[in-house]
């Protein structure tokens, strides 16, 4: 129990702290490079939850693809002169970051009040253990969710295609190619 | 006594506040900062916000559905990050800034 609270209150500690680095660096290379830090501090907080899969897939794929291609483009851009950090207006910057408070403060409070409603009696042994997690999300997703799946694919390629064809475009979204 | 039970028996909350802080982080991000691929990071912050919690779902009711919500969430998150950096490479060619105000001067 305490190791599990050692282990929350820090890895939270870094979280909080590399996500406001991340929307506070002024270089958006800096945000990038702390973002990564955020997420394979998520991806530990995934392994001590049980998710070990998961865990995996989101430092290969979060930290390491999609950061990766976040850098990238920006080494594409020359930034140096960042003219603008944050949206101008003392009282709108204000309300933006009360805003944001207080949707926090309003799921705190959904939370604290309806956490005890989980039926956590359900809770399997096994699956917490970390035993066969894997092998019981693979058979999951190429049964129950194999449509959506597949679905997925789709998306993915149409996707591709259409990164390719708007970055290949002269003029804007809707200009004619030539 | 029972404050520091509360703070140190670590329960779904605990993980659901923090992933409710991320997510208004992430919140934050998305309306303060004008460029468009500090944005993105932003939303992609959000989105793994709500990762966390689905996690936290998953283990509290013993099911593995959560995690598969979170490796679908995942899947499109990294298509809306190519879309995003498409657009934000369109803004780039023309205007050789990276600001969110060029985005309605895109069309056309």
């Amino acid at each position: 129990m305490i190791y599990e609270a050692i282990s929350f209150y820090s890895l939270a500690m870094f979280l909080v702290f590399f996500a406001y680095k991340t929307i506070s660096a002024e270089n958006p290379i800096h945000s990038a490079l702390y973002l990564v830090l955020t997420m394979l501090g998520l991806g530990a907080m995934f392994f001590t939850l049980g998710a070990e899969f998961i865990a995996g897939v989101q430092v290969i794929v979060y930290a390491g693809a999609v950061m990766v291609l976040f850098v990238m483009v920006l080494m594409l851009f020359d930034l140096k002169a960042e003219v603008q950090t944050f949206s101008k207006g003392l009282l709108s910057g204000f309300l933006k970051v009360f805003s944001a408070a207080a949707l926090a403060g309003l799921a705190l409070g959904v939370i604290s009040n309806s956490v005890q409603m989980v039926d956590s009696s359900a809770t399997q042994p096994a699956a917490e253990a970390g035993m066969d997690v894997t092998k019981n999300l693979s058979i999951l997703l190429y049964t129950k969710y194999l449509f959506s799946f597949e679905v997925l694919g789709v998306l993915l390629l149409v996707v591709a295609v259409g990164a390719v064809a708007l970055s290949r475009m002269k003029g804007g979204t809707h200009a004619r190619r030539g | 006594m029972l404050v520091a039970d509360r703070l140190l028996h670590i329960t779904a909350e605990h993980y659901l506040a923090l992933s409710a802080i991320l997510f208004s982080f992430g919140m934050v991000a998305v309306m303060m900062r004008r460029n468009v691929i500090v944005m993105l990071m932003g939303i992609e912050l959000m989105l793994n916000a709500v990762n966390l919690s689905f996690i936290v779902f998953a283990r509290e009711l013993g099911s593995l559905d959560g995690q598969i919500m979170v490796f679908f969430v995942m899947t499109i998150a990294a298509a809306e990050a190519g879309v995003g950096l498409a657009l934000a490479v369109a803004i780039y060619k023309k205007f050789k800034e990276l600001n969110i105000r060029y985005f309605e001067k895109l069309k056309g």
